[in-house]
């Protein structure tokens, strides 16, 4: 029987099994040259993982460990998001809206304002109440369905959001019976790749929200106290 | 992950010939680990996964230049003369990191996931990308050289 010189290293490495690895280990023990060939193995293999040892027991440098565990950095998902989110982040909290009177006129016909009599004004179905009864702003995930925007406080006293997702976007004000919407628009979807996309018909809605606020978009520690307010 | 550090500035050093190029060859695979982690798939292996991008990275890099091998054979130009007492273990430890460097990539890396990080033979080959069989006759190619190399040297 031969053994192949690859046989004999899978056999010094434990890889062989069954019968194969009884009929390697007959003629190792058969031929004293082929057993020195696997000790020599076996000594290189402690050689080289002696020889290795001390850096994976060092310390690690601060800057590597400092990647991992500083949380920005670990949160970032790819830079598409991270630059779609440097984006929100810079336009959203920032209220006065620079273009906002020539970009609201300009988008007006995106909207449309449903709703305008007493008895006829629409309500957000269940799933976007869920949206908007739990999600705060500064929680959700750049890529979620749906989005909220911002949240403020409307002149009349309500609490309300401004959410945008693939099937629509809008106004809605919490009220008694619940969310109450406000205005309407088209929407935009969440992937970052649409962010340019969302950015025009979102302006539409903000530019909107700014003419019902009677103060500045909630921060999120307001927002998160509006929520534990049930929104009121 | 953070578990994984220690391991894989090993396997950086063992693939960039010494523990300085290892860790910058480190912090780049943590930055593309970091980058695409959606792309890990969870339920898998993640110290593969790990291990897969770091030795892309270094073929890349290799390919990408050559420079770094030459320095190496300038500085062991100057090796092999003095080398007495108390220097005699630092001289050893570095004919292993010469021996290793003289290794092509294909072969140093086999060596270094099966006999240094323990990894079974499938396991490694995953890893590289490669049949088994290729990965098996790699590491008996490397290990043939390195020991040709070592048995010289000593």
């Amino acid at each position: 029987m031969t053994v192949t010189r690859e046989e004999l290293a899978a056999f010094a490495d434990g890889e062989l099994a069954g019968e194969r690895a009884a009929q390697v280990a007959a003629a190792v023990a058969a031929d004293p040259a082929l057993a020195d060939e696997v000790e020599a193995h076996r000594a290189l293999r402690a050689r080289l993982a002696e020889h290795y040892a001390p850096i994976a027991a060092g310390p690690v440098p601060d800057r590597l460990t400092a990647m991992l565990t500083q949380p920005q950095e670990a949160e970032v998902v790819d830079f598409a998001e991270a630059k779609e989110r440097r984006a929100a982040r810079r336009t959203i909290p920032r209220w006065g809206w620079i273009v906002g009177p020539a970009l609201a006129a300009s988008l007006a016909l995106v909207l449309f304002l449903p709703g305008s009599g007493d008895d006829g004004a629409p309500y957000a179905d269940p799933q976007l109440a869920a949206v908007l009864d739990s999600r705060l702003v500064a929680e959700q995930a750049p890529g979620a369905d749906t989005r909220v925007l911002l949240s403020f406080r409307a002149q009349g006293g309500d609490v309300c959001r401004v959410f945008s997702g693939e099937g629509g976007g809008g106004i809605a004000c919490r009220d008694q019976q619940g969310w109450r919407l406000e205005a309407l628009g088209e929407g935009s979807a969440g992937g970052s790749t649409d962010y340019r996309m969302a950015g025009a018909s979102d302006a539409a809605l903000l530019a909107r929200a700014q003419d019902m606020a009677q103060g500045p978009a909630l921060d999120a520690a307001a927002e998160a106290e509006a929520k534990a307010n049930g929104w009121r | 992950m953070l578990d994984l550090l220690p391991r894989l500035r090993r396997f950086a050093a063992g693939l960039a010939g010494n523990p300085a190029d290892g860790d910058d060859l480190c912090q780049m695979s943590l930055e593309r680990a970091l980058a695409n982690r959606a792309k890990w798939q969870e339920g898998t292996r993640l110290d593969s996964w790990m291990y897969r991008i770091m030795r892309n990275i270094w073929i890349d890099e290799g390919r990408a230049g050559s420079r770094r091998r030459q320095t190496f054979v300038a500085e062991e130009a100057g090796a092999g003369q003095g080398g007495e007492g108390a220097q005699e273990a630092a001289v050893e430890l570095s004919y292993v990191d010469r021996a290793m460097q003289k290794l092509p990539d294909d072969q140093r890396e086999a060596v270094l996931l099966v006999m240094v990080e323990g990894y079974a033979y499938k396991e490694a080959a995953e890893i590289v990308g490669c049949p088994v069989g290729t990965l098996n006759s790699r590491l008996v190619r490397g290990r043939d050289a390195l020991m040709a190399m070592l048995g010289e040297a000593q």
